[in-house]
């Protein structure tokens, strides 16, 4: 079967499409002027938020972080499949990226149930506000992703699918964007206040 | 012959571990925070252009997406630091 291709080159055509690409800027100017913001309130509080950090555990974050990538590394080798018309490869690696979502998930929500067990609510302190605030929009965009990511399997296992190339691209920019995010969300909220 | 994608991951994996065992060596000071800092920036530009694959796409976004963090790092820095 023949590869399908796209001329990346042209500025309005990058991978994924112009629309997801401007998504995504939005999304990734949206974090980052919330993580200023913490990092405003970090340095006018700077034990208090630390103490706060220290009651968060780095490693939960790392084994989430390599869930993540691992699950962006499938989505990429799905999409390569995609283009060389290799639909039961692409099925197998797009199988492997929701695994990983979904692992992800599971695991925020032990670390959830155990801050909220706990009693580090929202409501705890400032550092606690910023944590449930950014890590909650944060899940949305994975669960919002997933559901994607659903629909794309779907989409081209359909008879006479009319899913097209620059579709499977455009879900696969909006999955690695939350891979984006928390690899800024992550550090700034876990390790270095 | 491991292909790029699967050499990213590796480097991405190794970054990752990296960073988390560095976070538990010293607490806070401004080397160890730029350290984190620019090892998860390292990380960010890998997945854009290696996973995204804005490696093929026009240039006008490879600065796009470069000059994003470059303004996020040394906003950050400046804030913080």
């Amino acid at each position: 079967m023949e590869e399908v291709k796209i001329d990346h080159k042209n500025i309005f055509y990058p991978p994924g499409g112009i629309l997801i690409w401007i998504l995504i800027f939005l999304e990734l100017i949206t974090f980052g002027m919330a993580l200023l913001a913490l990092a405003y309130y970090a340095k006018q509080s700077p034990e208090e938020f630390h103490e706060s950090r220290l009651l968060l555990n780095p490693v939960y974050g790392t084994i989430n972080t390599i869930f993540l990538l691992t699950s962006g590394y499938f989505m990429a080798k799905s999409v390569g499949f995609y283009k060389k018309n290799e639909l039961k490869k692409t099925n197998q690696y797009l199988k492997l990226t929701m695994i990983g979502g979904l692992l992800f998930l599971i695991l925020k929500s032990v670390e959830y149930w155990m801050k909220i067990e706990h009693g580090y609510t929202m409501g705890y302190d400032t550092f606690f506000s910023f944590y449930w605030m950014l890590t909650l929009f944060h899940v949305i965009h994975v669960v919002v992703g997933l559901v994607i990511l659903v629909s794309v399997y779907f989409g081209i296992n359909k008879k006479d699918s009319d899913t097209k190339l620059e579709d499977v691209e455009a879900s696969a920019a909006f999955w690695h964007m939350c891979d984006l995010i928390w690899l800024i969300l992550f550090p700034m909220l876990y390790l270095i206040l | 012959m491991k292909d790029s994608n699967t050499k990213t991951l590796i480097i991405l994996l190794v970054l990752t571990v990296a960073v988390g065992i560095l976070s538990g060596l010293e607490s806070v000071s401004p080397f160890w925070f730029m350290l984190i800092l620019g090892l998860s920036c390292i990380k960010f530009l890998l997945v854009a252009f290696q996973f995204m694959e804005l490696k093929k796409a026009h240039a006008a976004w490879k600065v796009l997406i470069v000059a994003y963090l470059l303004i996020f790092f040394s906003a950050v820095s400046i804030v913080l630091i």
